[in-house]
């Protein structure tokens, strides 16, 4: 239908107040009341948000705080695990140098005071003599307040402290690098046989020959050259032939003995304090041999 | 065209345009709709997600908690004072109950006020937008950002009941001092739980979250009442209270707690040990790790320096001449021409802070001074010059100097010619005499006979790491160092040469108590003990008949040692000093290049500004103590001896000064004319 302008003022009022302009009207004016009675914009478009949740993003200040609070919690754990690994390491080491294998460097480990007592008992005589004496040592567990054993590994060596109750260092002892390598060595065997290390060149003596002049040395210098004898005796196979170093390392000079164990060969390394290996050495070589110790570090 | 119809042109072309300018409009709001919708965030489920994040606390050596990081107490809404919640309602959105997420009116009125009323901004935000702008948007304002806001209201209001939503709300506002939600909040500001809230408290912490600064208690009293009664004010007109209870709670007199939580006690040393942590572990960890640290610092001693630092500042400004006005007696002189100080005490044996103070008020500036301030120590460096002159020249604290009018020729420089502070000179004195009533002509002949290195070696042996510039003047502290630097070496001569590490946090745990790291207290002796024990002879004697002799007059009758340190001046006043338990450093002066005078035109030394507030700190802090002496090492004697010669005194009274001597030295006989040990510098 074409549409016309009202060409008069009756005409006007006449459209203006037909029944579709007033229905049109009220249903704006119902539209808009129902909206501002109801909220029926606002709970449909809320109702499509929550239908969409899902597929938006994690983003915004409480979604950060949930990222940086999983972070932190993932980052201490790692540490948390990493400190009990060390601390179950340690304390299932067998030796100082596992513990000190077990740290990264500037790490440290918390012990009973226990855990350093075994360690320590393990250790050759000379070497626990020159990390601290038994008497020393004693004193320490005699105090109260000696409560744990903490160790820090440091760029030379291993630094060990016993503690009390508060974390007060009650004495600090190093076992510096030549130290571990010493007990390393006192560990350590490889296959083959002495030929095969330069160190021991033309310093190897028959079995027999060695140990018959260790035999005819005192008893002071015989424990001061071979101070755990009953570890070559738990190794099985015959002692073939005895090497002599040419290096000294904190005081001790190292051995190798020549193993036979049937199908193959090793040697087994064990340290002796230089002074009482000299002796042997001379005794080996027919020299005269100086009974009285003649370094400073006297047992 | 008649005038009909031009009208009805007009109306139709009106009409139109309305009709086109609505339909823009919804394409417009339809266009903002999908261009918000973008990168609108996920609403978790729940919505207390937010309170998943575990506080990380901080605990004193005593065992108090003093701050929580981050994390919250939330409490259900059956556990919150009904006045609370209704005081929080009339004042941020009394249609909360009603309306669907916006309150469309108050929106209309905010857009009228601030399209009409220039100057003028009208805000219009439901609990509902508040929550969501708090749990998801910056502070960064965009229109898109507010339309985003407005959605997740929406979804909210959907997909939550509003009781969620209030308990949501009231466990996450921030209150301000470091609490967040209202349990915090209440146990914050009032010792309690957020149930037991009376009208008065409820409406004065429903006033807060408007702005937690602006109307901080602690701070601004009189502004946080005002605002408790508009809240009050506004509970009546939204029906939830009579205006008699409005008056009743606005007359009850406020119970605020004493000491807030990580409020105002240890503020300084609270930012110390923040920064650590944050060093060491990150901001991540520090926030939101939930970590719990054990600090070493002592509460009732911390209060004792943070009352004794201001009760002496108070003292120093009644005398003090103020450049800024005048005289400031009566008159509060501005900030900046009002003296600051700071205040260390460390425990000699371990290294522990036991408390610090950084400044008069950490509200008023947060600027440490116990740490961050490298200010000149005057005289209180020559402890270490006298060390260094006993270790390198084997002198001793009998050994006779002239006190002479001394110029030291610098090369490439001006000749250096040191004053003593009285302007005069005593001719021979012992170097103890020389050392307690501190004269500056002997330290300059025997820094010239030690060499600067020296000096700065045995500082450094102590723990000073501050730059120190190798002149000679160096001797009488001419290099800037910290109140923490000092207090802890001079707890090296407390602890008969054994230098402690200073430390503030002794233990770092999870959040399920699993040891993150512990400090190990240990020591190393870096001076030698016997002529350690010579220089705290020596120190002893600045108390008893020296420069700090104020600290007996005031009633400290400890054993004690220390030393008063004045610059050129009057610009810095220092007195570090030390019982055989703890080493405190005291230092006072202006943030400004402004002198320490007094009203009458001297000025303020290190004995008049500073020692009395380390006396009056350390008569507190050693209330039943026992009564400790510093160990005598076993090859250290005592002598009497003229305080001119140096010989043995013919009797014990008058002037003979008592003097420590280590195994080997001597003093001569009175008989003689000369001393035995007499050191003639060059």
């Amino acid at each position: 239908m074409d549409w016309a302008e009202p060409r008069n003022c009756r005409e006007w009022l006449f459209r203006s107040f037909a029944l579709r302009p007033i229905l049109t009207i009220l249903l704006i004016f119902g539209i808009l009341f129902s909206e501002l009675r109801f909220d029926w914009i606002e709970q449909m478009l809320g109702a499509f948000l929550v239908n969409t949740n899902a597929g938006r993003p994690q983003s915004g200040a409480i979604w950060e705080i949930s990222r940086q609070t999983e972070t932190a919690r993932r980052t201490l754990e790692r540490i948390v695990t990493d400190r009990q690994a060390s601390q179950r390491e340690a304390r299932n080491a067998g030796s100082f140098i596992e513990i000190s294998d077990g740290l990264a460097p500037d790490q440290g480990v918390m012990l009973l005071p226990d855990d350093f007592r075994r360690l320590y008992l393990e250790l050759p005589a000379p070497i626990a003599q020159e990390i601290i004496s038994p008497i020393e040592l004693l004193n320490v567990f005699s105090e109260d307040r000696f409560t744990r054993t903490y160790f820090e590994k440091q760029a030379n060596g291993l630094q060990v402290y016993f503690l009390d109750a508060e974390n007060r260092v009650l004495r600090r002892l190093q076992i510096n690098a030549d130290l571990l390598e010493l007990i390393a060595q006192n560990e350590r065997s490889v296959d083959g046989t002495l030929d095969n290390l330069p160190k021991f060149k033309n310093r190897i003596y028959p079995a027999d020959q060695f140990l018959n002049a260790l035999e005819s040395l005192p008893d002071d210098s015989r424990r001061n050259v071979l101070p755990q004898p009953e570890r070559l005796l738990a190794i099985a196979g015959r002692i073939v032939r005895v090497g002599i170093s040419d290096e000294t390392i904190s005081g001790n000079i190292e051995l190798g003995f020549e193993i036979n164990a049937g199908a193959s060969m090793r040697v087994v390394f064990i340290p002796g304090r230089e002074w009482a290996v000299w002796q042997i050495r001379s005794k080996l070589e027919g020299k005269k041999v100086e009974t009285t110790p003649f370094f400073d570090s006297v047992p | 065209m008649g005038l009909f119809q031009k009208t009805v042109r007009l109306f139709r072309l009106a009409f139109f345009s309305i009709l086109l300018l609505s339909g823009l409009t919804a394409v417009l709001l339809a266009g903002v709709f999908f261009l918000a919708l973008k990168d609108l965030p996920r609403v978790p489920e729940p919505l207390s997600r937010i309170i998943e994040t575990p506080p990380t606390e901080i605990f004193a050596a005593t065992g108090e908690r003093i701050l929580i990081i981050g994390g919250r107490e939330p409490v259900p809404l059956n556990r919150v004072s009904p006045g609370f919640l209704q005081a929080v309602i009339a004042t941020e959105d009394h249609r909360f109950w009603e309306h669907h997420g916006i309150n469309k009116i108050r929106i209309l009125k905010a857009l009228w006020v601030t399209l009409f009323e220039p100057g003028k901004i009208q805000g219009a935000s439901t609990i509902t937008q508040q929550l969501s702008k708090n749990l998801f948007f910056s502070f960064k304002r965009s229109y898109v950002r507010k339309f985003q806001e407005l959605f997740v209201a929406l979804q909210i209001e959907s997909q939550y009941t509003k009781r969620e939503i209030l308990e949501t709300y009231v466990n996450q506002i921030p209150f301000g001092v470091g609490a967040l939600g209202i349990e915090q909040a209440s146990r914050t500001f009032f010792d309690k739980s957020a149930i037991d809230l009376n009208l008065a408290e409820a409406a004065l912490l429903a006033g807060l979250p408007k702005s937690p600064t602006r109307y901080n208690p602690y701070l601004y009293y009189e502004r946080a009442k005002s605002r408790q009664q508009t809240v009050l004010q506004r509970m009546v007109a939204a029906g939830y209270i009579t205006s008699e209870q409005a008056d009743a709670g606005a007359s009850q007199e406020l119970k605020l707690r004493q000491k807030p939580a990580g409020a105002r006690t240890g503020s300084y040393y609270l930012d110390l040990v923040i920064k650590y942590l944050e060093e060491r572990y990150g901001p991540e960890i520090v926030y939101h790790g939930g970590l719990k640290i054990t600090t070493t610092i002592d509460l009732p001693l911390q209060s004792l320096a943070v009352a004794s630092l201001q009760k002496g500042l108070a003292n120093l400004e009644r005398d003090l001449y103020s450049p800024a006005g005048g005289k400031s007696a009566g008159v509060p002189a501005p900030e900046t021409f009002r003296p600051q100080g700071a205040l260390v005490v460390i425990e000699t044996t371990t290294g522990a802070l036991k408390a610090l103070v950084g400044g008069r008020d950490y509200f008023e500036s947060e600027y440490n001074r116990a740490i961050q301030n490298q200010r000149l120590p005057g005289s209180g460096f020559k402890p270490f010059l006298y060390y260094a002159a006993f270790e390198k020249l084997n002198l001793n604290p009998a050994s006779v100097l002239v006190d002479k009018p001394v110029v030291i020729p610098v090369a490439g420089a001006k000749d250096w010619a040191p004053e003593n502070f009285e302007k005069r000179f005593e001719g021979p004195v012992v170097l103890k005499r020389a050392f307690t009533n501190s004269i500056n002509t002997i330290a300059a002949q025997l820094v010239e006979l030690v060499g600067p290195q020296d000096v700065i070696k045995t500082a450094r042996r102590c723990g000073i790491k501050s730059r120190l510039t190798p002149v000679y003047s160096v001797a009488l502290g001419t290099s800037g160092v910290s109140p923490l630097e000092m207090a802890s070496a001079f707890a090296v001569f407390a602890n008969s040469g054994n230098y402690f590490e200073p430390f503030w946090v002794s233990r770092v745990e999870d959040a399920y108590g699993r040891v993150i790291d512990e400090h190990i207290v240990s020591g190393e002796k870096v001076l030698d003990k016997n002529i350690v024990y010579q220089v705290v002879d020596m120190m002893r004697g600045v108390l008893d008949e020296g420069t700090g002799s104020v600290i007996r007059r005031m009633g400290f009758d400890f054993p004690a040692a220390g030393k008063t340190g004045t610059t050129d001046g009057y610009k810095d006043a220092w007195f570090t000093g030390f019982t055989p338990t703890l080493s405190t450093s005291v230092w006072v002066g202006f943030d400004r290049d402004i002198n320490l005078r007094t009203q009458q035109g001297g000025g303020f030394t290190g004995s008049r500004a500073a020692a009395p507030i380390w006396a009056e700190f350390m008569l507190k802090a050693s209330e039943g103590e026992p009564y400790r002496e510093f160990p005598i090492p076993d090859d250290i004697r005592f002598e009497q001896v003229d305080p001119v010669s140096g010989c043995r005194a013919v009797s014990l009274s008058g002037e003979s000064v008592r003097v420590a001597l280590r195994k080997g030295q001597r003093v001569c006989e009175a008989d003689r004319n000369s001393n035995s040990e007499k050191f003639e510098s060059p």
